[in-house]
């Protein structure tokens, strides 16, 4: 047996993820061994990691390898969403020190679960074999459900982690006998290898296609279950609201990275031309729209009835997992699926800011007793607090797609890319929920400037938080002014292995 | 010799039997032996296409399910017990502070 | 050796073909939890048997170690902790119905989109006595230009599991 010199397992491209990784279990031991009145340093160790594997990132971007026996693969993709994960794991950390410290559960183990969720993100994003999809996935989900839970002895939380912990299971078997079935149907687990033998299996007309076809559904239930679309949406309220404000944060973010990450990378690397018949559509673009359809539908429709602001951002998480699931459905198309999935990155990034920036000021209106999250706690919010209050009616309109904020330019690619591939019927859908939409993102606007009544003292926003508003802040409104920036770091973006069958 | 196909839907009744008991009992821990019975239909699913192509993947897929199982296991039960001090029961039906 | 028609192994692939699915059927169906824990051990039993018969010696040797050993222990446990509803008076969710023909049709999907088409495509000739020795199994793992990589991940899963386990059945009486 060869004996693989350390050259050929390329380690240098894993080094963000592995970095991170072994930070981690270091972070552990930190904290271990931390004098008591040192512990709060722990929360800040675990930022240093962060920001090292960011400069990491940044110095292996635009690489295009794979490592560990191509069961790794650094690109572009793999790069710019490590830097989404990153930053949603720093803005985090702000958001959680003084929160976990006010409601009394400030543990260092909080920060190394964040991380090693973090890490399962990234492991996501860069994973070429569904074996990796699969254990990173798992290592993304169990921090969270553990982190769901983190409030002590109360019910809402740990109710919370339980539900969200019983789907993530649910789902994850669905992930796994999918995978099974399209190894069945290939004898590989290796992206690029199921993409090379599924030519085989059509050409001979094998039936073996079946194993494909339900294995591709399967993974798309279990990884449409994490990243929250209809109809596999149910659970994503609840845990929202139950969980600690800081998680639901991440949670909403991370989650949605991982698993769009994965879905975009078995889909388009994988199985893009998965076809029925003789035409190069694959058989998944249909199903991909419908669901992205309900999705925008019933997200939308459903947070405006919702009084509560973490539930709302809920159902307001699901929609906008419908805008980037029409990227997903306009990749289907092998011509214009680099740039669907430039788009879904480019979505990723605007509502990593923009979602952050929103939880951070919930989080700063909430009680220590975690009350206080109503929308009619936001009456007057800008007289008491009129910077919070501004930074929040701009994460409204750029949740909404204002022009000039994130989220519009998010919007934009993701028409574009829509209206390449020829979904007019999916875009118009997008469209008109964009509107409905504003009826309540608006609402909250209307409350801080247009209601009367006493002003929330706003007691968590304390200056970490204040920072993680500023920093959210800024990336919503610079990504909306200057979307080139993001455009630049997404040119190189690939995931079609080929462009013929 | 068993054909493969006999496994696959062997492992096929298995994983609608898993389904059924997580969406059909109320149960938390009846449940959480359901998700088991599912992801060992994937096992028993993998080995046979392992056996099929005859190489080991499957069988190194496997480990990896079995593996993350007890993991999840793990943390499962903790917060099964967790709960059940809290509130004294574990029926999903009644995990409803939070309904709307 | 053929007795009657019936060759010893497809007499094995029966006999643990009911083990395992009596099992589940068990778990899906009792109204005891102690009972429920047995019937999973059962299933699982029968699936070792499985991997035997599917040439996998070494993995049926797992599946009782950690399974049967591990998982199932530990299930039995958090039964006995929660023991005071051991004995479930409302088995079903309150839209089980609903549930039921959701499970059906997803079976009946699976039956006839996938089973009933390849039905006898896929069957080699004849099994390999042993599919991957432990030899070669455990080289796999650590050995660079194969599986170290879900190898360490899963290590850091564990980990977390671990960290995890413990924050979250800690006791309040524990912080000061």
């Amino acid at each position: 047996m060869d004996i693989p010199s350390f050259a050929d397992l390329n380690l240098g491209v894993t080094l963000p993820a592995v970095f991170l990784a072994l930070g981690t279990t270091v972070l552990l031991l930190i904290d271990a061994f931390l004098p008591k009145e040192r512990r709060h340093l722990t929360a800040w160790f675990a930022l240093a990691g962060v920001l090292v594997s960011f400069v990491l990132t940044l110095f292996n971007f635009g690489s295009s390898e794979t490592a560990l026996a191509g069961m790794f693969v650094a690109d572009s993709f793999t790069g710019f969403m490590n830097l989404v994960a990153l930053t949603a794991a720093a803005i985090t950390i702000l958001l959680s020190i003084d929160y976990l410290k006010r409601t009394g559960n400030a543990r260092g183990e909080f920060y190394s679960l964040l991380l090693l969720s973090t890490a399962g993100a990234m492991f996501m994003a860069s994973a070429n074999d569904l074996i990796v999809v699969f254990v990173a996935l798992e290592l993304l989900s169990i921090p969270l459900y553990i982190m769901a839970a983190f409030r002590l002895n109360n019910a809402k939380s740990e109710e919370s982690g339980m539900k969200y912990f019983i789907l993530g299971a649910f789902s994850s078997a669905f992930l796994v006998y999918g995978s099974a079935l399209i190894y069945g149907a290939t004898g590989t687990t290796n992206l690029q290898e199921i993409l090379a033998s599924i030519g085989g299996i059509v050409e001979a007309g094998s039936s073996a296609i079946f194993y494909l076809v339900i294995g591709a559904a399967l993974i798309v239930v279990g990884l449409g279950f994490k990243v929250a679309v209809v109809p596999f949406h149910m659970w994503t309220p609840d845990v929202y609201e139950g969980a600690p404000t800081p998680v639901t944060a991440f949670m909403s973010v991370g989650a949605k990275i991982g698993g769009f990450a994965a879905l975009l990378r078995v889909l388009v690397t994988a199985l893009p031309f998965l076809v029925a018949g003789q035409t190069v559509e694959p058989v998944w673009q249909n199903t991909i729209m419908i669901v992205a359809a309900l999705t925008l539908i019933v997200g939308n429709f459903v947070a405006i009835s919702q009084s509560n602001i973490k539930r709302m951002l809920a159902y307001s998480s699901i929609a906008h997992a419908g805008y980037i699931m029409m990227a997903v459905a306009a990749a289907a198309n092998p011509f214009t699926a680099d740039f669907a999935a430039r788009s879904a990155l480019i979505y990723l990034l605007a509502y990593t800011f923009t979602n952050l920036g929103a939880f951070a000021i919930a989080l700063a209106i909430e009680k220590d007793d975690g009350s206080g999250t109503d929308i009619k706690d936001f009456v007057g919010l800008a007289r008491s607090k009129p910077v919070l209050a501004a930074a929040m009616a701009v994460f409204m309109f750029s949740l909404t797609g204002i022009p000039l904020t994130a989220g519009f330019t998010g919007k934009w690619f993701v028409f574009q890319a829509t209206m390449q591939a020829g979904l007019v019927p999916l875009a118009v859908i997008g469209v008109l929920t964009s509107v409905v939409s504003a009826f309540y993102y608006v609402r909250i606007i209307v409350n801080m400037y247009l209601s009367d009544g006493e002003g929330d003292e706003a007691a968590g926003a304390t200056p970490l938080v204040n920072w993680a508003v500023y920093i959210s802040f800024a990336g919503t409104l610079l990504l909306g002014v200057f979307p080139i920036l993001a455009t630049n770091l997404t040119e190189t973006v690939t995931l079609l292995a080929s462009v013929a069958p | 010799m068993v054909p493969t196909e006999a496994y696959i839907i062997l492992s096929m009744v298995l994983f609608a039997m898993g389904a059924m008991g997580v969406l059909l009992r109320r149960n938390a821990i009846v449940v959480f032996m359901s998700v088991e019975l599912m992801l060992n239909s994937a096992n028993i699913a993998l080995v046979a296409f392992s056996r099929h192509w005859n190489q080991a993947d499957g069988h190194l897929f496997t480990f990896f399910v079995i593996t993350v199982a007890a993991a999840e296991v793990a943390v499962g039960l903790a917060l099964i017990v967790a709960i059940f001090r809290t509130k004294q029961s574990i029926n999903i039906d009644e995990l409803h502070l939070m309904e709307g | 050796m053929v007795i009657g028609g019936i060759t010893p192994e497809a007499f094995a692939f029966g006999l643990f073909t009911i083990l395992t699915l009596g099992g589940a059927l068990g778990v899906a169906l009792n109204r005891n939890l102690v009972r429920g824990a047995v019937w999973l051990i059962v299933s699982l039993f029968g699936m070792a048997g499985l991997f035997v018969l599917l040439s996998a010696p070494f993995l049926a040797a797992v599946q009782v170690l950690v399974y049967i050993g591990a998982i199932g222990i530990l299930i039995t446990f958090a039964v006995m902790l929660t023991r005071s509803m051991t004995n479930l008076r409302e088995r079903f969710t309150n839209q089980w119905w609903m549930s039921a023909i959701v499970a059906g049709l997803f079976f009946l999907f699976l039956l006839l989109g996938v089973v009933a088409p390849v039905w006898g495509s896929l069957s080699p000739d004849q099994a390999p006595a042993i599919v991957g020795t432990t030899e070669q199994l455990g080289v796999s793992f650590v050995d660079g230009n194969q599986f170290v990589l879900p190898f360490e991940v899963v290590s850091l899963l564990l980990t977390a599991a671990i960290i995890g386990a413990i924050v979250i059945a800690r006791h309040q009486e524990e912080e000061e």
